[in-house]
């Protein structure tokens, strides 16, 4: 009984951070005092993020262009954590 | 996924290997730099070439459904060939930025001006950074192209299923006199060309062809005698069966279904890949000669299915409740319909590769259809069906309402259709009837057989089961289990096994369902959660592989090492949960981690959990504590004799959460780790097993005291198994009117032999005051004095006298006694 209890636990423990695991996906976080819009090609498309100051944007799970506010053009594979800081890219 | 990762970690170690080496020395950055852009370049040009290339293939291949899968795997593959080149752009970008932060602003109007080294590297920095920006756009634009080409390809392809389904075509007198004409002219052009190619085969080929065969045969003997050797009793049916089980019956309609056409299927497969190989075939007999084999294999499996359900010969075996009248009719009609669904399918291969009209194949998918649809209205009006309890050689009955009025509408329908010119979707509805009907009813067996074997102790009743019993001695719990496995790998095995044949049926191609299987396998996404089975499977058989291995070294550490060092039994119960525990530990999380769950997000978790643990956990997590504290402290180890509170027995199991204490009457009583820290236990065997025995003894008031404690002093010395020091005493406690009491006092060298040492104890007291005439209670009435006065005492002596001489004469001996006992009073 109480193996079968140590094992819900480890299960409830499991499949909770399975839940909080965000795979492959890429996140783009705005530094800086100003919202900054950037252009994100994904899945033939092209879109414009605005990202509010601070904030958090979890973007393209496969891969995908993106366009800075200062113009530079970075790729991203999956999986990075990018920052804006004055409008350039700082990519973890 | 791990493997993505993986890669990605080495990506990241060689470009961060190769970053800094490009900061540090100038001239070889130029060099460097200038290969790595030409070659994103390069790459890029010949990716937009690849592209073009891709889309012309589309256009020329526009009606070709198989040739579109592969150009948008192509397309696809393209894609990410694009995105990888310019991620790997990104390390230059961010050096590049790195160099013109440290070179700082441009001095402003009026500040002295750089010197020309620094200008001229400005200048080329910035150029390079606009090149590489230029170049991840054109990968931009490159890769929107792709996806928009793959976008078109998966609607170009919806556009021709719908198209080949929904076409009309005007059936008019005209269509049947052209196809007469066309169906002539086909004739001549097939006879012909396989003339030529049978001539041809054997002028030259006939030691290939024969090979091919003979090796493709064997192939498939090798396969078919392998699993009837393997499977016989249960696929075949055997004839003492009078009544067989329901699951034999199931299990043997599903093998013996599934393993001929698994047989059948590879003799085909290998024999046309050999013959290729050998180059026996040739381009326009080859398609023709796939689709016969294929149409082959078809016909045999429904052949055998419907052997199988219906069982013609043989109503015991038979799955469904229909006459065997009804049984022989519904075989003929289910063959008929297939062997009319396989012509036509082979038909219309030879009329495509041989470039006849397209309506031959429309007339003869026709006449196809109107047959199928004629086959479906005479299966309406067969009566097989039977009732509970009916034999099966007795009249049947009409099908049920639901299923007369489904055939008829379908058959009617297949018909009409045709009339009105959609040969197309009849030839279609028509060959979903036959074969996925199949498909889905050998599933259908299949997931029956498998919920039978799994269902409680039905296993054990099966063949496999009393073999399993006989030849491994298996209890029927373990035999249950196999059971439950056993049907589960069935169901698996029906989804892996038929689910892409349905969808091959339905007209999607290979490479879909792989690409469908591999993206359930690595990315299953929900909102932005990415799930990966492979990294989940892994990550368990990890956790898995790793518990065994601390159970093996928790073994290893207990029996080699810590047994041959001589550590005391609760050290070495104590390491020994440690290490199983710390194993389990770094299991989870190397297992965790495999499965492609970020630590980081643990900690996320735990801290929510904290939460939890300050509430609800709260006791757990003391007793868990209190668990790691007893390993270490060890109060008690396993074995010990313990009081905790009311509960009294022996140690059986420390662990982190609980203890086990067995109670002497043999019940064990789970005690939480924290009420054995927080409370007072008693353990009688901590450092060592000495204890004390306390004896009560009571004798009659009547014996000397001094006497009595000698006698039981003498016992006691003598006694086996009591320690001389701390020397045995034997105390007088108390006395009252009727007894002596006194208490035995000893000491035990093993207090786990105090029950037995008392027992024997007692009984050599007993014996030794036995001897002695020590009483141990008073007589059983007690004696009353009574006051009688002379005369009285005479009188009653005289009358006595004469009554025993008068008594004496007759019987002297048996009288005597009752005669005494007033005398007594």
């Amino acid at each position: 009984m109480r193996r079968a209890k140590m094992k819900r636990m480890i299960m409830m423990l499991l499949v909770s951070a399975a839940m909080t695991a965000q795979a492959n996906a890429a996140s783009v976080t705005n530094k800086d005092a100003e919202t900054q819009v950037l252009v994100v090609v994904e899945d033939g498309s092209r879109a414009e993020i605005a990202l509010e100051p601070g904030t958090t944007e979890t973007i393209c799970p496969s891969g995908c262009f993106l366009t800075m506010p200062n113009g530079d053009r970075i790729a991203l594979g999956g999986g990075e954590e990018v920052e804006i800081k004055g409008g350039e890219a700082l990519v973890k | 996924m791990p493997i993505s990762r993986l890669l990605s970690i080495l990506l990241a170690v060689f470009l961060l290997a190769a970053s800094p080496a490009g900061a540090q020395t100038a001239p070889t950055v130029a060099t460097d730099v200038g290969t790595q852009l030409d070659q994103a370049n390069a790459g890029l040009t010949t990716a937009g070439k690849q592209l073009d290339d891709i889309r012309k293939q589309v256009d020329a291949y526009e009606t070709d459904d198989n040739r579109l899968v592969d150009l948008k795997v192509e397309a696809e593959t393209l894609n990410r060939s694009i995105l990888a080149i310019s991620v790997a752009l990104r390390p230059r970008l961010d050096a590049i930025k790195a160099r013109q932060t440290e070179l700082g602003d441009p001095p402003a109007d009026g500040e002295p001006a750089e010197s020309a080294v620094v200008v001229e590297e400005r200048k080329k920095l910035s150029a390079e950074r606009n090149q590489i920006n230029a170049l991840t756009g054109e990968a931009e634009n490159l890769s929107i192209e792709a996806t928009k080409l793959s976008n078109r390809i998966t609607e170009i392809r919806r556009q021709l299923f719908s198209e080949a389904l929904l076409k009309r075509t005007e059936i008019t007198p005209d269509l049947f006199s052209d196809a007469a004409t066309a169906i002539d002219a086909e004739a001549r052009t097939l006879q012909r060309t396989v003339t030529a190619w049978l001539q041809f085969v054997w002028k030259f080929k006939r030691l290939q062809l024969l090979a091919a065969v003979s090796l493709s045969l064997m192939a498939a003997l090798v396969l078919l005698t392998g699993s009837y050797r393997l499977f016989s009793p249960y696929i075949t049916r055997v004839a003492q069966q009078e009544k067989p089980h329901y699951i034999t019956r199931l299990s043997v309609a599903f093998w013996s279904t599934v393993l001929p056409t698994a047989a059948a299927g590879a003799f085909a497969g290998t024999s046309y890949f050999f013959m290729d190989a050998f180059k026996v075939l040739r381009p326009d007999t080859a398609p023709m000669l796939a689709v016969a084999l294929a149409v082959m294999v078809g016909i045999f499996f429904v052949g055998q299915l419907a052997n199988a359900v219906l069982s013609p010969g043989d109503g015991n075996w038979r799955l469904v409740r229909v006459s065997d009248h009804g049984a022989r009719l519904l075989w003929l009609l289910i063959f008929s319909m297939v062997i009319v669904n396989g012509a036509d399918y082979f038909l219309g291969t030879i009329s495509e590769t041989l470039g006849s009209p397209v309506i031959l194949t429309v007339v003869k998918s026709f006449f196809a259809s109107i047959i199928i649809g004629l086959l479906l209205l005479v299966t309406a009006f067969v009566q097989p069906v039977l009732r509970r309890g009916e034999a099966p050689e007795s009249q049947g009955h009409q099908w049920p309402r639901s299923v007369f009025v489904l055939l008829v509408l379908t058959g009617l329908g297949l018909i009409l259709a045709s009339l009105l010119g959609y040969v197309g979707l009849a030839r279609f509805v028509a060959a979903q009837i036959v074969v996925t009907g199949a498909i889905l009813v050998t599933m259908y067996i299949g997931f029956l057989s498998g919920r039978a074997v799994s269902a409680n102790n039905a296993f054990g009743a099966t063949a496999v089961g009393k073999r399993l019993e006989e030849r491994f001695g298996l209890s029927p719990i373990v035999l249950d289990q196999i059971g439950l496995v056993s049907g589960l790998s069935i169901y698996l095995l029906i989804i892996v096994l038929f689910l892409p044949m349905i969808f091959l049926q339905w007209g999607f191609q290979i490479a879909d369902i792989e690409s469908w299987a591999y993206r359930i396998f690595t990315e299953i996404r929900i909102g932005s959660i990415t799930i990966s089975l492979v990294g989940i499977l892994a990550g368990i058989v990890l956790f898995a592989l790793g518990f065994i291995v601390t159970r093996w070294f928790q073994k290893w550490v207990d029996g080699n090492v810590l047994a041959r060092s001589q550590v005391d039994a609760g050290v070495r119960n104590s390491v020994r949960t440690a290490v199983g525990y710390a194993g389990v530990a770094l299991a989870g999380l190397i297992g965790i981690s495999a499965a492609g769950i970020n630590l980081s997000s643990l900690a996320l978790v735990a801290g929510a959990l904290s939460l939890g643990i300050g509430f609800g956990l709260q006791n757990i997590v003391s007793n868990f504590v209190s668990g790691l504290i007893l390993l270490a402290e060890r109060p008690f180890k396993v074995g010990d004799w313990v009081v905790a509170g009311t509960t009294e027995g022996f140690v059986r199991r420390i662990s982190v959460r609980a203890t086990e204490i067995e109670t002497f009457q043999r019940q064990t009583v789970i005690v939480p780790n924290s009420v054995l820290i927080n409370g007072q236990v008693g353990n009688w065997t901590h450092r060592n097993k000495l204890g004390r025995i306390d004896i009560a003894l009571s004798v009659h008031a009547g014996n000397d005291p001094r006497q009595v404690q000698e006698v039981i002093a003498d016992v006691v010395r003598g006694q086996q198994g009591l320690l001389r020091n701390p020397e045995p005493v034997v105390v007088f406690q108390a006395f009252s009117a009727a007894t002596l009491d006194f208490e035995i006092r000893a000491f035990l060298a093993d207090i786990l032999n105090g029950t037995a040492v008392k027992s024997e104890l007692r009984a050599a007291i007993l014996e030794r005051f036995r001897a002695d005439g020590i009483a141990m209670s008073g007589p059983a009435a007690p004696e009353v004095p009574v006051k009688i006065s002379p005369e009285g005492a005479l009188l009653l002596s005289t009358l006595l006298e004469q009554a025993t001489d008068k008594l004496a004469k007759p019987a002297a001996a048996r009288n005597r006694k009752p005669a005494q006992d007033p005398s007594d009073a």
